[in-house]
């Protein structure tokens, strides 16, 4: 903010001055309170556990598609999770639980809000750092110890949670009733606890820092729809997290001191529980107030990435950034009150159903909005295919076509049937899984220059996109098919039945489409890791971009500017603006230096520079329109 | 020039690779292979079977960067010619479309081919509204779909990037945003408004009790069928009595349990309503039946119950799916632990006259096993009074 | 010189931080009200009520802690003022109070369980009691480091900037704490049947 430049001026060097200088290796790289270093940070733990997660589902796909055969490999890697070399069944299920777990919550929440996140808020809202760096530093570590202990659970004897990444009790109160419920669902809370203290530290710090932080002439509605993004995500994350806190609070309560909470009338294994009056309901609806909140902080960031790349590459604003910032607002409140359509079937009062199923219906005007500005922005552009653009132009296409589904299964009716099976996987993955983790590799390719200072190779990023992209629709589209034929998700084989047997050959396809994907992301691990040591050096501003962010050195430097920090003067998407020589006018460009590309629509609020501007076109006769 | 590395990298982690397979190999045939001589076969084929693969992708790398080579080299050669070097935006533009024409055949394959697999008609009352209501919704979102995938692709072509051109400065236009925000929301009303009263109509309430009503137990991982009997009342229940014996806790100082009847098939005549009474005894499990378009979660301590009048018998069900081996199913849906996908159990829809004669040679619920345990029981209890009585004595 | 520059703007750039505090409490007031809707949701669903009297030891907590805020008011009024003798005395006596709330929150425990009120309950609207109190109380300890955080500012005598952001910080939590337990104890007694 403008008191930072104040400080600038007052401040002379003393003697102290350099005693900072020289950061020593635990304090740049392990402790550091940078935000570029702590985005790095995130990214490469988020990395790391997305290609966790990642061969866990060629696990169980594998699994899926030959569930008669065995591979004594796996008994070698596995032990007694693999007996004779074929999954048991309740490790199946700790792999379905722990890829759902890390995709949502470790990959898709800390790795791609806290490194997106991270990065571009202080950069492109021109801040010095985040508000507390030092909290945002425990965020980090916060999130790591949530992963050490999240992966820990696997050295577990009784092998790790396993009651799906929704943890309904009573199957996650009871050890009984399954050994994942043991000491790996113990790990699995622990670890969700720090995750969430973790991503409250975070989001405080996102929330403050682009509300009090931003540098001068940077109004609300001048900032970039990727901090419009990060920002909604940031307060949606502080108001949902405390709920999964509170309802994971009681699950430990009934599962370490006895306490029925959730538990009621339970006989497991002919023996006779004490619990009794308690609701198994109240979980999931505690879960889900955070839950669906927590679908939209998984996408909401990745569209607010998609916004500016689409942009960028384009070379044309994005279309109805108004429109685009008031579906995100909308999609956000909306999102608070929808939660009840994940539980239609759980004998849920009809008509609370029929509420819900309204409100869910409603949140997809917003979408829609966000859709159709998308194409407009495409429509008459001038795309430019960097690898970023192609993986946002994937994400608005499985936004499309995951989203559609959405219709059905938001449809209370439609639900009974649909609930719980393949199409549901279909749906989500679509929707919130590739959708985005495509948002995420998108802002990696864009802002990788910005991290690294280099460029990843552009020919490998193509093929990494077309294998993905073709991968990604081959898995999941043929899956809603299985859905409607009644086919239930979270089953360890279809061999008992026989009427699911002929999608036997489905599910190796689907595999193989799956390994294919999987094979992809090495030529994405191989070109990042190439990059950061070897790739092209970049320019200031490889892509001709308009956002503050491209204005700061590519050197990575404590306070990001050297110097004042720049002011901003209009807002990001000036893109092949008729009348300007460049089709890219950044946000630090005064209007009184582009006279010949000024609309009065730039002076809304600005009667001096709207009086200049008439007297320049008066001076300067009327030229032709550029089409 | 990145391409270049690549390329010594990649012959060197060929190298690397093979080095570690072999090496891996080796070690691992010969640790089982003191165990036990058998063991070795198994482990090397195993070991090669993987070796094998990992050679295809290693090969499958190489073949990658050396094309990436080659296109490096071309565009320095065209570079230093003064020709232009390769235009990656009309080739990605090219393949958006051909991804588009693939993707819209593919589509309409997966929806002719895989479409026709999934569920037959409903043989359900509730369940024919209800497909109705996915017909709507489907034709409404496949062209959506279709319309909106074929914009997408289709201006990636014909706006892909060139230096000749400018990208038109559009930055925003309120008529339309406000025709694309007013019509998504009048379809959504539609749907929501048809939706809402399918939802009222599937759940209505003011009849609570079926024609007859049967209770289905979850528990891992089976589920316990108890018809009414003579009465056609259930007896109540309290899980705190559950037994060996006494499987889902029936109370038997309740009358109406006495004539209870047990059942291993899940036997219902044809155009009657149904209502299932739904409970759980250990986690929470899911009624699903998905050909009578029928689920409800099974929840421990808390009571459901969905109702349904089924329209085909399995015999025409059968005839129309051209399957004489058809069985309608009733299986668990909600991930119950690790037997949960195999608990189902066998639906049957019958006439009211086979219906009849299947429920009459049905056992009771009460058999002798349980009635010598209660007896036992009861003559338990006032031995533990009397001997409370010699406690206080003391 | 640069370093200089942003170590000076470190310091001075409290605002933000001030504003963190205000974020962290919407999202501690989010955790007590997703904690008292499981209450209602619970409540209603089963029918089972609280159905005691609640001990009166919590009314003296109650009076206690607003006793609390008052000398926390009165504190960081001394500390505007530049009367640092007060300032710390009314700190400590703050301090003293809030763990003399802990120590009866803890005997209304204790009388809870004379009375047969356990936490382990077959009806979990009485153990809610206990949930409501030690997550309010492991806010307590919260609030009193930030005091004795403050404290030790006002004795190491740090500039008077940084001495009133650490009041206003410890304050600001401090009162929101206050404010949660009366929303929990009116909150519990209009539950008591």
């Amino acid at each position: 903010m403008s008191t930072l430049a104040v400080h600038d001026h007052g401040v002379e060097s003393h003697d102290h001055d350099h005693e900072h200088h020289h950061d020593t290796f635990i304090s740049k790289y392990i402790f550091s309170m940078d935000h570029k270093m702590i985005a790095k940070q995130f990214l490469i733990t988020g990395i790391t556990m997305a290609v966790i997660a990642m061969v866990l589902s060629i696990l169980f796909r594998i699994q899926l598609a030959y569930p008669e055969k065995t591979f004594p490999l796996l008994e070698t890697l596995l032990g007694h999770f693999a007996p004779g070399g074929r999954l048991a069944p309740e490790f199946y299920l700790s792999l379905v639980t722990i890829h759902g777990t890390i995709m949502v919550f470790f990959v898709l929440t800390a790795g791609l809000s806290g490194t997106f996140s991270n990065l571009l808020i202080p950069l492109q809202v021109g801040a010095r750092d985040m508000a507390s760096p030092f909290l945002n530093m425990l965020s980090y570590w916060f999130f790591f110890l949530a992963s050490v202990i999240m992966l820990s659970s696997f050295m577990v004897q009784k092998g790790p949670a396993s009651a799906g990444w929704t943890i309904y009790p009573p199957l996650s109160a009871l050890p009984k009733a399954m050994p994942g419920s043991g000491e790996g669902m113990t790990l699995w809370l622990i670890s969700m606890v720090l995750f969430v203290a973790s991503s409250l530290m975070g989001g405080i710090n996102y929330v403050s820092t682009v509300l009090n932080m931003r540098t001068k002439g940077m109004d609300l509605w001048k900032m970039p729809l990727t901090i419009w993004a990060f920002f909604l995500t940031a307060i949606l994350g502080v108001l949902a997290f405390p709920v999964l806190v509170a309802g994971v609070v009681l699950l430990i309560f009934d599962r370490s001191f006895g306490t029925s909470f959730y538990l009621s009338e339970i006989v497991v294994q002919g023996q006779v529980m004490p619990y009794e009056g308690g609701s198994p309901i109240l979980f999931q609806h505690l879960f889900w107030f955070l839950g669906h909140p927590e679908v939209y902080i998984v996408i909401m960031p990745a569209l607010g990435i998609s916004s500016e790349i689409i942009s960028t590459n384009s070379r044309k604003p994005i279309f109805g950034y108004h429109a685009m910032v008031y579906s995100l607002i909308g999609i956000s409140v909306l999102s608070f009150i929808v939660w009840g359509h994940h539980m239609f079937v759980t004998g849920m009062n009809p008509f609370l159903g029929g509420v819900f199923m309204i409100t869910t219906l409603i949140i997809a005007v917003p979408s829609a909005v966000k859709t159709f500005n998308y194409l407009a922005t495409l429509w008459r552009g001038n795309i430019r295919f960097t690898p970023a653009m192609l993986f946002a132009i994937g994400l608005v296409s499985f936004f499309i076509s995951g989203g559609l589904t959405g219709l059905f299964l938001g449809n209370a009716a439609l639900d009974i049937n649909l609930h719980d099976t393949y199409f549901v996987v279909a749906h989500f993955h679509l929707v919130m899984g590739s959708a985005a983790i495509f948002g995420m590799l998108a802002g990696v390719y864009h802002w990788f220059p910005k991290m690294f200072g280099r460029l990843m190779d552009e020919k490998l990023g193509y093929l990494h996109f077309w294998l993905t992209f073709i991968g990604a629709y081959l898995v999941f589209f043929p899956m809603h098919f299985m859905g409607l034929d009644g086919v239930p998700r979270r089953y360890y084989a279809f061999t008992e039945f026989p009427s699911m047997a002929r999608w036997l050959s489905v599910n190796v396809f689907i595999t193989w489409a799956a390994i294919l994907s999987a094979l992809a992301q090495v030529a994405f691990l191989f070109n990042f890791i190439y990059s950061i040591f070897w790739g092209k050096k970049t320019t200031q501003n490889p892509w001709n971009s308009n956002t503050l962010e491209w204005t700061a050195p590519i050197e990575h430097i404590h306070g990001n500017w050297p110097g004042e920090i720049p002011t901003v003067y209009r807002w990001p998407y000036d893109y092949s603006k008729p009348g300007a020589a460049e089709d890219f006018i950044p946000q630090t460009v005064p209007h009184s230096q582009t006279m010949s590309s000024n609309l009065v629509h730039d002076f809304e609020d600005n009667e001096a520079g709207l009086a200049a501007f008439h007297e320049w076109v008066k001076a300067n006769p009327p030229r032709e329109e550029v089409k | 020039m990145a391409f270049k590395n690549i390329f010594k990298f990649k012959t060197l982690s060929t190298a690397v690779a093979a080095m570690l397979l072999f090496a891996t190999t080796t070690v691992m045939a010969e640790a089982p292979a003191a165990a036990a001589a058998t063991a070795d076969d198994a482990s090397t084929t195993m070991w090669t079977g993987v070796g094998y693969y990992v050679l295809l992708f290693v090969l499958l790398a190489t073949i990658v960067g050396i094309v990436g080579k080659i296109l490096r080299v071309y565009d320095l050669t065209a570079q230093i010619q003064g020709k232009k070097a390769i235009n990656w935006n009309n080739i990605m533009g090219v393949l958006c479309i051909v991804f588009l024409l693939a993707g819209l055949y593919g589509s309409y394959w997966e929806f002719t081919e895989q479409g026709t697999m999934s569920l037959p008609a409903a043989a359900s009352i509730h369940g024919v509204d209800l497909d109705n209501m996915f017909s709507v919704t489907f034709i409404i979102t496949v062209i959506v779909f279709f319309l909106t995938q074929i914009c997408l692709f289709w201006f990636l072509f014909k706006y892909r990037g060139s230096d000749k051109r400018k990208a038109y400065f559009y930055p925003h236009n309120n008529t339309i945003e406000k025709i694309w925000t007013v019509i998504p929301a009048i379809v959504l009303t539609v749907l929501v408004i048809t939706g809402f009263f399918t939802w009222k109509k599937i759940t209505n309430t003011t009849e609570v009790k079926g024609d007859i009503n049967i209770d289905v137990t979850g528990h891992q991982f089976a589920w316990e069928l108890r018809y009414p009997g003579k009465d056609g009342k259930l007896g109540t229940k309290d899980y705190k009595l559950t037994t060996g014996t006494n499987k889902v806790g029936v109370d038997f100082k309740d009358k109406n349990s006495l004539d209870d009847q047990i059942a291993d098939t899940l036997v219902v005549p044809v155009h009657k309503s149904i209502r299932l009474n739904i409970i759980a005894q250990d986690v929470i499990h899911s009624v699903y039946m998905p050909h009578f378009r029928v689920q409800i979660n099974a929840v421990p301590g808390l009571p459901t119950y969905f109702k349904f009048t089924p329209t085909l018998t399995t015999n025409e069900m059968r005839a129309k799916v051209e399957d004489p081996k058809f069985e309608y199913l009733l299986y668990c849906n909600k991930i119950c632990g690790g037997g949960h996908y195999n608990m189902q159990k066998v639906v049957r829809v019958v006439s009211q006259a086979e219906y009849d004669g299947w429920v009459a040679a049905q056992k009771p619920y009460f058999n002798d096993a349980l009635k010598k345990e209660l007896k036992m029981a009861d003559a338990k209890q006032p031995k533990a009074l009397g001997q409370n009585r010699l406690a206080l004595n003391n | 010189m640069m370093m200089a520059q942003l170590q000076q703007e470190d310091k001075l750039n409290l605002a933000p931080k001030k504003f963190n505090m205000w974020i962290f409490i919407f999202t501690s007031f989010m955790f007590f009200a997703a904690l008292t809707s499981g209450f209602i949701v619970y409540s209603g669903g089963s029918g089972k009520g609280i159905k005691i009297i609640l001990p009166s030891a919590f009314m003296y907590s109650t009076a206690v802690i607003i006793l609390s805020s008052v000398t926390f008011l009165i504190a960081s009024r001394a500390a505007k003022q530049l009367q640092f003798a007060k300032q710390r005395m009314f700190l400590w006596i703050t301090a003293f109070l809030g763990i003399l709330f802990f120590c009866i929150q803890v005997y209304a425990w204790k009388i809870l369980i004379d009375m047969g009120v356990y936490f382990i309950n077959p009806n979990a609207s009485q153990s809610f009691i206990y949930v409501f109190t030690s997550m309010h109380l492991l806010h307590i300890l919260a609030g009193l480091g930030l005091l004795f955080n403050a404290l030790s500012g006002s004795y190491k005598n740090i500039p008077q900037v940084k001495n009133l952001f650490r009041m206003e910080f410890a304050g600001i939590f401090w009162h929101f704490v206050d404010i949660i337990w009366i929303y929990l104890y009116v909150f519990l007694l209009l539950n008591q049947y």
